[in-house]
């Protein structure tokens, strides 16, 4: 399918042009960047472009001298001396220029990527939210290959075509004969209009069989998540027949794809034949009239031959530039994107700082209801704050804004009367540690991933909090302990393991506040009541804050805040709100029966 | 209390055919073409010889009538006609050629589609369980795609190549046999020279995809971590990370780099100018020594071959990485083909004692997904025919699963279970979804109408499928739509609700009158107006049908003649809602529990 990029886009030549000039002077300060590399590629280039004239010339002017009977040895040997000179020079020159110019190219895809990673580590959640990672990933995948494309491929093509197609006309023309010239490149174009019209049959055709395919797909996709209904029903047969008809389809478009496709190099033959015939009838012609010699007969009709890349180099670079365009802007687009977080500048004045929350309102969007409402609440420095409430009451929204991952001027939250949003990024990275609802783990090894704060954490270090977190057995019973792999290529980790493994991650920052967002939800009951005792222990005379689901977690917590629609409906320790009727209560009588019946009583 | 860690194992990659055997296999399923081959092998001939003929006629026409200045009018007439219609002809069999490679081409991809994709339906629904649809369907349509490109672009294009080289070798041997010899060194010559190449540079390039994937999985998973990331402020350190392994590809990248600078097209282009220096001297030596007696047609000839011969064996030789994956693709879709298939029910045609009646017995001494870990054991129960049973019990009790093995989605390795006296496993698959119903809680909507959704392929007049929609008590919101049972119904049945479709799904099966109903409502995922629908529903088809509900919520089952409590793979308790309520036990509790959970939200 190839073919199509080459000749579609050859009647809008104009446009193309411009094409050219827009990506390459958005690559502009590359090129700059790398002139050392692409400076000596193009001068190979150029010099290869000269040298490459010669094997043809040469063999026309030993033609001429056989053919007038004036060959001598000694000129023979003159003439094959020079091509073996020149074979060898192109030799050196042709591995220099692909080195130099695929080495630029490829540095700039490194350059790209390394720049995506930069602006993707400055984002911020809403910026996430924005850009799925799918679409991230074909930024900094597909159009940085497009991109390194125009740089290496497109650029030879440019010149390499464009000089090869250049240096051989001249020759034509001015050394050999204009007339001739015309006349042989006479088919081009009209095989260049034959080729423009396949390239619009062979369009149309290869967009129904695309649509033939996702038909096939989409069906084996229905099919597939049919395929209980079609077991209980035993529609087996009816769903083979249904895939027959569009498989049939497909191939009914395929071929005719391959009927558009199969034109291509036999016109592209035909034109070469016909190019030769010309060029024999009208140089015999030539040679009679005296105007022509048969060597130069000879060598015209080798460099016919060095025209057919350059006839395709143009659709191909076209094509290039075209995809890589639009892949740039999309690159930029992400490269531009504005830096999402903007920290403040001040450090923790109070290393283990109590935390008071004033929060009048927060809400996402003006026009939504509020997510949190007058919710004000003073936490003395090292107290275990517990917080429950229904999907929805706004446990989530309250983290997020202690973590400072939302701001809003309507909910003020201080540290010992320091303004959350004015601390520095390194201030409040040693403030607090979270581990977050969803347990993400690297491609790492455990004791790196229990590592990722303090990368020079020792053993015993992260030993220590791994058994805190209830997870040191489990890592010792894995293949390699603490240096097994996480993820594709190594152990898959049950949902527990991985929250555990998150909290001892937080527990080594030794924060002066750790949350624990719902952290606890894929550890059973007796697992978790360990790590709360251990964790009471551990961060003695530190500040805890528990969001959670199972109120068991938060039984013995210094105060417990119960949320509902953004406000605190209840608050106490857990004996006061056990005693008052309301959420609380209720929801630790389902939980008490819940219980129960998960042991079948 | 530690888990144990698992390995990711893939199921379908357990075991593997040989490339070869592959290859043999694929071949095979070119046999029924093979006149169509043979015709395109001929047509192929041809095609080569009349256009290696077009050099020859002007090398007669050089060396007969240039170089002697002698023009006579029939002769060159002669010519002319010969080239040119030898060079129209010449396309016009490659172009039909071609057409016919392709056609078996794409006929062969059609085949192993259809055949593959019958394999997936008479695969067990274990199969499905440990397979992503999404790897099932890229080997159902992309690797059988890339078949295509075997076919296409290795083997038809090895074809083409190797014929217009002999074809060129053999002009040149008409020519001057000596000078042909010189030529055929060009083969071993870019043979060894490509040979080599691969050796050095596979591993190489498989380092740099390989650095390529790291790098893709890198930036991925940061994506996702990326807020871990700047929690614990690690932002430099993983940039400096990535900036290793991003230049270390480039670095990988630049050695494949330098052995294809040296060993790829520069070389090649080299020795074709060795070969045009040998050729030259000869002709030159020639002309030195037998003065006058060499025919310039010849060289030219000569010098037009030897242009058209590297670029057949440099694409040929570049194609062998593409064979190396198109096999891989193919290699999969085999896999799928020999898994081994479901032997749970009777070859449809052999002969078989029907079920007496409705009634049924569970036998199920144990049942278990995963060996060591039993889901369902000691399963003994009789339900009478035309009774209505309800299934009760906690996430994860193993009712979900009797129904599956009612439905015989899985075979029992310990026990049975029999339908009006006869064994599951001995009746053909057809007459137990004549006999058996399955009303899923989230059914598959296809794309269509109602009236489609509810018929399917069953030739139902508009009077039978009201009449099922009624039965499920789904009528009136039918006839509330727009355009009634020829209402569109979206992707996944979007425009409707839940509950709706669950009640669609009981009009589809209530459709084809099975004799036993079986409905599945394993999730607590329905509203109090679709069940209250459902109940009455099922009160009206009491009697007429054995139905057998499994119910997440109690309510809807508390009408049943009897109800079996299931906990961890046992039936713990028996009995109707009130005898049940009575006890205290689990039942109760879990009747508790859900009218808690009506009043707090959760």
């Amino acid at each position: 399918m190839a073919k199509i990029g080459h000749f579609v886009i050859l009647p809008n030549l104009i446009p193309a042009l411009g094409l050219v000039v827009a990506i390459f002077r958005q690559l502009s300060w590359f090129f700059y960047q790398q002139r050392r590399r692409y400076g000596l590629s193009l001068l190979a280039l150029l010099i290869i472009a000269f040298v490459s004239m010669l094997p043809p010339w040469i063999t026309g002017r030993v033609v001429d001298a056989m053919a007038e009977g004036q060959l001598t040895s000694g000129l023979l040997y003159r003439y094959l001396g020079i091509l073996l000179l020149a074979a060898l020079v192109s030799y050196g020159l042709r591995v220099l220029w692909r080195i130099t110019l695929f080495g630029a190219s490829f540095q700039l895809g490194h350059q790209l990527r390394l720049q995506i990673y930069q602006r993707l580590t400055q984002q911020s959640a809403s910026f996430y939210q924005q850009f799925n990672t799918g679409d991230l990933m074909a930024r900094a995948t597909n159009d940085v290959q497009a991109v390194e494309m125009a740089a290496g491929e497109a650029v030879l093509a440019m010149f390499d075509g464009l000089l090869t197609a250049l240096m051989v006309l001249l020759i034509m023309t001015l050394f050999i004969s204009w007339p001739l010239t015309l006349v042989a490149l006479l088919p081009w174009p009209i095989v260049g209009y034959f080729m423009w019209r396949f390239g619009q049959q062979l369009h149309d055709s290869f967009n129904l069989a695309q649509q033939k395919f996702s038909e096939l797909n989409e069906r084996t996709q229905e099919s597939l998540a049919a395929m209980r209904l079609t077991k209980a029903y035993g529609r087996e047969q009816v769903e083979w027949q249904s895939f027959a008809q569009v498989a049939k389809e497909a191939n009914q478009a395929n071929q005719q794809v391959a009927a558009v496709d199969a034109k291509y190099d036999p016109a592209i033959s035909l034109a070469i034949a016909a190019s030769f015939l010309l060029a024999i009838m009208l140089g015999a012609y030539l040679i009679e009239q005296q105007q022509l010699t048969l060597g130069k007969l000879t060598s015209f009709t080798l460099y016919l031959g060095y025209m057919v890349w350059p006839m395709f180099a143009v659709g191909w670079l076209l094509n290039l530039l075209e995809r890589a365009n639009a892949a740039y802007a999309r690159i930029e687009q992400l490269l531009n994107s504005p830096i999402s977080i903007r920290p403040g500048e001040q450090d923790l004045a109070n290393p283990n700082p109590s935390l008071e929350l004033a929060i009048t309102e927060f809400r996402y969007r003006p026009e939504l209801e509020p997510a949190l409402l007058q919710l004000q609440h003073q936490l003395p420095a090292g107290q275990l704050l517990g917080m429950v409430g229904p999907i929805g009451s706004g446990k989530s929204t309250l983290v997020q804004l202690l973590t400072r991952q939302l701001q809003s001027d309507s909910a003020n939250i201080c540290l010992a009367e320091q303004p959350l949003a004015e601390l520095s990024e390194a201030a409040l990275a040693q403030l607090m540690a979270v581990v977050p609802q969803d347990a993400f783990l690297f491609s790492l090894s455990i004791a790196e991933n229990i590592a990722l704060g303090r990368p020079d954490a020792s053993q015993a270090e992260i030993e220590a909090v791994a058994m805190v977190a209830q997870v040191h057995q489990d890592i010792l019973a894995m293949p390699e302990a603490y240096q097994t792999q996480v993820g594709e290529r190594g152990v898959t980790l049950s949902g527990g393991q991985k929250q555990r493994i998150a909290i001892a991650r937080a527990l080594l920052q030794q924060a002066p506040i750790l949350i624990l967002d719902d952290a606890l939800s894929a550890v059973d009951v007796q697992t978790e009541a360990q790590i709360l005792r251990h964790l009471r222990q551990q961060r003695q005379g530190k500040t805890t804050i528990i969001c959670c689901h199972r109120l068991t977690a938060v039984e013995q917590a210094d105060h417990i805040l119960v949320l509902d629609h953004g406000q605190v409906v209840q608050q106490g320790r857990h004996q006061q709100l056990l005693q008052q009727p309301g959420w609380y209560q209720q929801i630790h009588q389902y939980q008490q029966l819940q219980l129960l019946v998960e042991q079948g009583k | 209390m530690s888990e144990p860690a698992q390995a990711k194992t893939s199921q379908l990659d357990s075991q593997q055919p040989s490339l070869e055997g592959v290859f043999a296999r694929l071949l095979a399923y070119a046999r029924p073409y093979r006149s169509q081959i043979i015709k395109a092998l001929l047509l192929l001939l041809l095609a080569t010889g009349l256009q290696l003929s077009g050099p020859l006629l002007i090398k007669v026409f050089i060396d007969d009538h240039l170089t002697a200045s002698h023009y006579p009018w029939w002769p060159l007439a002669l010519l002319f006609t010969a080239y040119v219609s030898g060079q129209l002809l010449s396309a016009f069999a490659f172009y039909r050629q071609s057409l016919a490679f392709n056609s078996v081409a794409l006929s062969v991809v059609e085949t192993l589609r259809l055949e593959v994709f019958a394999k997936v339906l008479r695969l067990p629904l274990a199969f499905f369980d440990r397979t992503a649809n999404g790897s099932l369907l890229s080997r159902i349509t992309n690797d059988s795609e890339a078949v295509k490109e075997l076919y296409i672009n290795i083997i038809s294009l090895f074809l083409q190549n190797s014929v217009k080289v002999l074809g060129i070798l053999l002009a040149m041997a008409i020519l001057d046999w000596q000078l042909m010899l010189v030529a055929l060194l060009l083969i071993p010559a870019v043979l060894t020279l490509m040979f080599a190449y691969q050796r050095l540079s596979t591993p190489v390039f498989q380092r740099v995809r390989s650095l390529l994937s790291d790098i893709n999985a890198r930036i991925n998973e940061s994506i996702q971590g990326m807020s871990l990331i700047q929690q614990f402020r690690q932002q430099a350190r993983f940039q400096q990370q990535f900036s290793e392994l991003s230049h270390g590809h480039w670095r990988t990248r630049m050695r494949n780099l330098l052995i294809d600078g040296l060993l790829l097209r520069a070389l090649v282009d080299f020795l074709y100018l060795l070969l045009l220096i040998a050729l030259l001297q000869r002709f030159g030596v020639q002309a030195l020594t037998l003065e006058g007696a060499v025919q310039i047609g010849v060289l030219y000839a000569f010098l037009t071959y030897l242009g058209s011969m590297t670029e057949p064996i440099i694409e040929m030789v570049s194609r062998l990485n593409l064979l190396q994956q198109s096999l891989v693709s193919a290699q999969r879709v085999f896999v799928l083909m020999d898994e081994p298939e479901q032997a749970a029910s009777l070859a449809e045609g052999v002969a078989y004692q029907p079920p007496k009646d409705a009634s049924l017995l569970f036998a199920i001494d144990e049942f278990a997904y995963q060996p060591g870990r039993p889901v369902l054991s000691q399963i003994q129960l009789r339900v009478p025919a035309g009774a209505f049973i309800g299934i009760v019990g906690h996430t994860g009790s193993g009712k979900s699963t009797l129904m599956s093995l009612l439905m015989s989605f899985y075979p029992i390795s310990k026990g049975q279970i029999l339908l009006g006296g006869q064994a599951l496993t001995q009746l053909p698959a057809s007459e137990r979804s004549a006999w058996l119903g399955l009303v899923q809680q989230d059914p598959f909507i296809y794309r269509g109408s109602i009236r489609d959704n509810i018929a399917l392929e069953l030739p139902l007049s508009q009077q039978q499928i009201e009449q099922a929609a009624k039965q499920a008590q789904l009528h009136e919101a039918i006839m509330a739509m727009p355009e009634g049972y020829h209402t569109q119904l979206a992707e996944r049945g979007a425009n409707l609700s839940t509950g709706q479709r669950q009640l669609l799904s009981l009009a589809r099966t209530l459709a084809r009158q099975p004799k036993i109903l079986i409905l599945d409502e394993a999730t607590s995922n329905i509203d109090s107006h679709t069940e209250r629908l459902l109940q009455q529903s099922l009160a009206q088809l009491r009697g007429q049908m054995t139905i057998i509900a499994i119910a997440h919520r109690l309510s809807t089952v508390q009408d049943a003649d009897q109800l079996w409590v299931l906990h961890q793979g046992q039936v713990q308790q028996q009995g109707s809602h009130q005898q049940l309520l009575a006890e205290d036990g689990l039942y109760r509790h879990l009747y508790q529990m859900q009218q808690q959970e009506q009043q707090v939200a959760l």
